[in-house]
């Protein structure tokens, strides 16, 4: 039974861990501040920073752009950036992810060569933790998952241009979002 | 997984699971779960997002519309953002296309939900808590009206998220836009120590009656309502309220009465006004009647061009109480009874009602570290023997959508899901067993929601600001947030002496974080310093929150953002050492005298040089160079839309639900018949919305509608204009005539295009109208369909 097509999965979240840094949170306002007035993504339109640091497990400081949420979050009790797609991207539902991940890489690799933070973040992109954030077309559920599941396979696959792709669903609460684990390994691209 | 779950929460969403694998959108799959009157509403929203996409409706009737679904702006939405040396503007790829005057559509915005008296079950926070992390970001916010809302979301998201707050009893209806927002009522209703009565039932019906009523569609600016248990205590904040109901007794021929002392005319705002009293008693039967006169009233005589001046705090000082007062006997006397007011009233009962029979536990559990300074703070004996009520200290009113599920099975396990929101941005966990307090700390701990303070000097409240606020002239939240810390970091929640001084927090004038009522109190402002703008905030001192927040402070000078909490340091230092026995902090600064306080706070009120110290200039929790230049227009006071122009946006979403409906080349025989019917309805919406720009009451049935207009449009003449009017009224006759029915598809496509035609007709009749009210022009005809 299927719950949704391949072509119209569109929010979904992405996340890459790091190691819990040292520092305090506002050390990232002025870094996405700074993103913002410079404009350095040239295919996200950025326009705002957002600060739940006073909330625990929570978003964090947040960097808004118009096609997703970059969060340096702690929801799930982990430290990490939280990609979440705001609007629909381009193309199907694995390119749209494909897109995500990347634009996700690119953000974690520019703020780990931040002077402000240089060597003091450092994230695993060997581990993403992917999320559907759509429980209308893929709920948490067996269904839900034999559907997600193939899209995130091939959406990481086109993103890391190769490499082993292991997959496993984390089990975690039936409310939350649906959410694949995945390890990627001798990695062509990244 | 599911065994993660309560049985019944796994059965729901296995329904949801099922019912998804059929269906591809919300509105499918939620189905016969929402009300039908709901859905119909809800769709016609959806309708009008899409006509507004088509250019096909105004922008200006198209913000009120999506205001009255509680579809806010947020900061930035007008394209343009201040990076810190300029503003540069955000290029939203439909830029142009816009949501309402200045307001592009891509951009995102705040979605406010009510939350009627604050109650709220279990599934329904879960509820929230999907739709925050779908279309938000994960955080919920609760506001100083019970509300809760969410930023960043799409304005293409919004019907989808109103059909799932709906299928579970939630509306956004009316939260934003001149209208009655959320009617507001004390958390501890109900279980209060010191309350006359529980006034939730009323609350309910107050909120119940009034949603969507016609007599308070037509308002200048928003009304809001607030219902206070007792006169003593400030939870219920009735003084500060458009309109307020404080409980009461009365002893008439030797029988208790109960009721309420009503007042009216209150508010915050910049200029902030005391409730006056309307009535020192009446009795409850007669609350939704004399709430419906008020409005009557507001609506008739209320100003509604002048948006400063149109709220009714400044209806009732012009009038005066005593000429107000005779205007609402006056007009409660006229009023037609309404069997509605007995059925809300026992609605309101039922739907208020709460209690949790069995304890959760046999109160063995060994409570972790920090318990008893927690329940020092946050927990209240409850009346009723044996149960407690406990406090969820929410750090400036956020949740995550985790915690919130978290909390929701916390209120199924020890509350019997009986939660409200309350007016300090917390949440309120009722009728919790005493020997189950532990057993409740330990879960909340598991949530990370154990702060102690709540309700102390710590629990600081504040609006957003200018994080999400379009008005937003400080960063309240980024103060907030800085309080909070560095008092929290001094224990000052225990200090005997301090913790009962409230601390609160707004970004602009408009006192959304109700500063005009705390022990010190703050607003931003924006101050000149050489050639820099400088972040202020002006203090406020001498509020008091008890006698329903009847006592407002008043400023006593600016203070740089920067040293505001120096101030608040400073001023606490001299209130312990100057402070008499049991004297509490407001009598203190009635003793001292502010002008002794402010000469005592005056070099914290220098701004030193910007060569000299740079982070002046910089607002809290933000590193650009401090400007004004991101303060946009608010949408506070709403646009002020006719119910003329109501009636005809109403007409255009029906005549496009008719024309995609008669398009579908697989549309059924039923189906086709429908579209007709709809778009003879369109017709009945515009023709009845020209009646009501000379009369509010104008009757809607088809038959009452096709007869009015006939009299005042057609026979004299007001309808026509050259060439405007004389196809379309035959339109509208033959549908009319044929009872909405069509022969056969073709006939129902062509009703569909006459309805059309009969709306843009109603258009221009409408601007007609408008140019004779404004007396720059108009028809001898036109004056006689308006009835002058």
């Amino acid at each position: 039974m299927t719950v949704a097509t391949v072509d119209d999965i569109q929010r979904v979240c992405v996340k890459i861990y790091a190691p819990e840094p040292d520092f305090d949170d506002q050390l990232y306002v002025p870094i996405f501040h700074d993103w913002v007035r410079e404009r350095v993504f040239e295919d996200l339109i950025l326009f705002d920073v957002a600060d739940y640091a006073h909330v625990p497990e929570s978003p964090g400081i947040v960097l808004v752009a118009h096609e997703a949420h970059f969060a340096l979050d702690r929801s799930d009790g982990r430290f990490g950036l939280l990609i979440q797609r705001r609007v629909s991207g381009a193309g199907d539902s694995v390119e749209s992810l494909a897109g995500l991940i990347r634009h996700g890489l690119e953000v974690a690799r520019r703020l780990e060569q931040d002077p402000r933070v240089e060597g003091k973040i450092a994230f695993d992109t060997s581990t993403l933790r992917i999320e559907a954030n759509d429980r209308l077309r893929t709920p948490n559920t067996d269904d839900g998952y034999r559907v997600f599941g193939p899209i995130v396979r091939a959406a990481v696959e086109r993103a890391f241009g190769g490499g082993q792709i292991t997959l496993a669903r984390v089990a975690n609460d039936a409310r939350d979002r649906l959410a694949a684990e995945v390890r990627i390994t001798a990695s062509a691209a990244c | 997984m599911d065994a993660l779950l309560p049985a019944r929460v796994a059965a729901a969403h296995h329904e949801e699971s099922a019912m998804s694998n059929a269906a591809r959108t919300w509105k499918d799959a939620l189905g016969s779960r929402l009300p039908e009157a709901i859905a119909e509403e809800i769709d016609q929203y959806e309708n009008q997002i899409e006509l507004r996409k088509q250019g096909k409706l105004g922008e200006k009737v198209f913000a009120e519309l999506r205001l009255r679904r509680g579809a806010y702006g947020q900061r930035y939405d007008n394209g343009h953002r201040y990076d810190g040396s300029k503003t540069q503007e955000i290029p939203f790829p439909r830029r142009g296309l816009t949501k309402g005057p200045d307001t592009e559509f891509d951009a995102p915005g705040m979605q406010r939900i009510k939350i009627p008296f604050g109650k709220m079950s279990a599934e329904q926070l879960e509820v929230l808590a999907d739709c925050a992390e779908e279309y938000s970001n994960s955080i919920l916010h609760v506001t100083t009206r019970q509300d809760i809302q969410l930023h960043f979301v799409d304005i293409e998201d919004t019907p989808d998220m109103h059909r799932r707050l709906g299928a579970v009893g939630i509306t956004t209806r009316e939260a934003c836009g001149n209208s009655v927002r959320n009617v507001t009522g004390c958390p501890l209703a109900g279980v209060c120590r010191s309350e006359e009565f529980d006034i939730s039932p009323l609350a309910s019906a107050e909120f119940r009656f009034l949603l969507g009523h016609p007599d308070v569609q037509d308002f200048g600016r928003k009304f809001k309502i607030a219902y206070s248990g007792c006169a003593g205590e400030g939870c219920g904040r009735a003084m500060l309220h458009d309109l307020g109901f404080i409980a009461a007794r009365r002893v008439v021929e030797g029988h208790e009465q109960l009721g309420f002392r009503v007042v009216v005319g209150g508010g915050l705002g910049p200029v902030p006004h005391v409730a006056k009293e309307l009535y020192d008693f009446m009795p409850l039967k007669d609350m939704l009647p004399v709430s419906q006169a008020i409005a009557r009233v507001y609506a008739r005589l209320g100003e509604k061009k002048n948006r400063a001046k149109a709220r009714i705090k400044f209806l009732v000082a012009r009038l005066g109480i005593e000429e107000f007062r005779r205007l609402v006997d006056v007009e409660l006397e006229t009023l037609e009874p309404d069997p509605r007011w007995q059925q809300w009233l026992d609605e309101g009962e039922r739907d208020a009602r709460e209690w949790s029979a069995q304890a959760a536990t046999r109160g063995e559990a060994q409570p972790a570290p920090g318990f008893d300074d927690w329940a020092a703070t946050n927990v209240y004996e409850q009346r009723q023997s044996g149960y407690v009520a406990a406090t969820v200290n929410l750090p400036l009113g956020d949740i995550t959508s985790r915690q919130a599920r978290r909390l929701a099975d916390i209120m199924r396990t020890y509350s019997n899901e009986a939660l409200r929101t309350t007016v300090d941005q917390n949440f309120l966990l009722r009728w919790v067993h005493r020997q189950d307090l532990a057993g409740l700390y330990n879960d909340l701990c598991e949530a990370n929601l154990v702060l102690s303070g709540a309700g102390t000097i710590t629990d600081v409240t504040s609006c957003p600001g200018t994080d999400t606020c379009k008005l937003g002239i400080a960063s309240s939240r980024g103060l907030g947030a800085e309080l909070r810390a560095r008092l929290e970091a001094k224990g000052l929640q225990f200090d005997e002496t301090l913790k009962h001084v409230n601390v609160k927090v707004s970004g602009c004038n408009n006192s959304c974080g109700q500063h005009h009522i705390a022990d010190i109190g703050f607003y931003g402002s924006s101050r000149n310093c050489g050639s820099y703008k400088v972040p202020h905030f002006l203090m406020i001192l001498g509020g008091a929150l008890e006698d329903n927040a009847g006592n407002y402070g008043l400023a006593i000078g600016a203070i740089p953002s920067k040293r505001a909490p120096e101030s608040v340091d400073r001023l606490l230092d001299l209130y312990s050492a100057e402070r008499q026995e049991d004297e509490g902090f407001r009598s203190w600064v009635m003793r001292v005298g502010k002008k002794a306080i402010k000469e005592k706070l005056s070099d914290l009120m220098q701004v030193p040089a910007y060569e000299e110290d740079k982070s002046f200039y910089v607002d809290w929790h933000d590193s650009r160079e401090y400007s004004i230049g991101d303060i946009g227009v608010g949408e506070c006071a709403g646009e002020v839309v006719s119910l003329t122009q109501f009636s005809l946006a109403s007409a255009e979403s029906k005549a496009f639900d008719a024309s995609i409906m008669v398009d579908n080349p697989a549309a059924s025989e039923a189906q086709v018949q429908e579209a007709s019917q709809l778009a003879y309805e369109a017709m009945v919406l515009a023709a009845h919305g020209l009646l009501k720009a000379a009369n509010p009451d104008a009757k809607g049935d088809p038959a009452s509608v096709f007869d009015a207009f006939e009299r005042q449009f057609i026979d004299t003449g007001a309808f026509f204009e050259r060439y405007i009017g004389n196809q379309e009224w035959p339109y509208f006759q033959a549908a009319h005539g044929a009872g909405g029915e069509s022969r056969d598809r073709d006939e129902s496509r062509r009703r569909v295009e006459e309805a059309q035609l009969f709306i843009e007709a109603s258009h221009a009749c409408y601007a007609r109208l408008l140019q004779a009210q404004s007396g720059s022009g108009g028809s001898p005809a036109i004056a006689a369909a308006l009835g002058v």
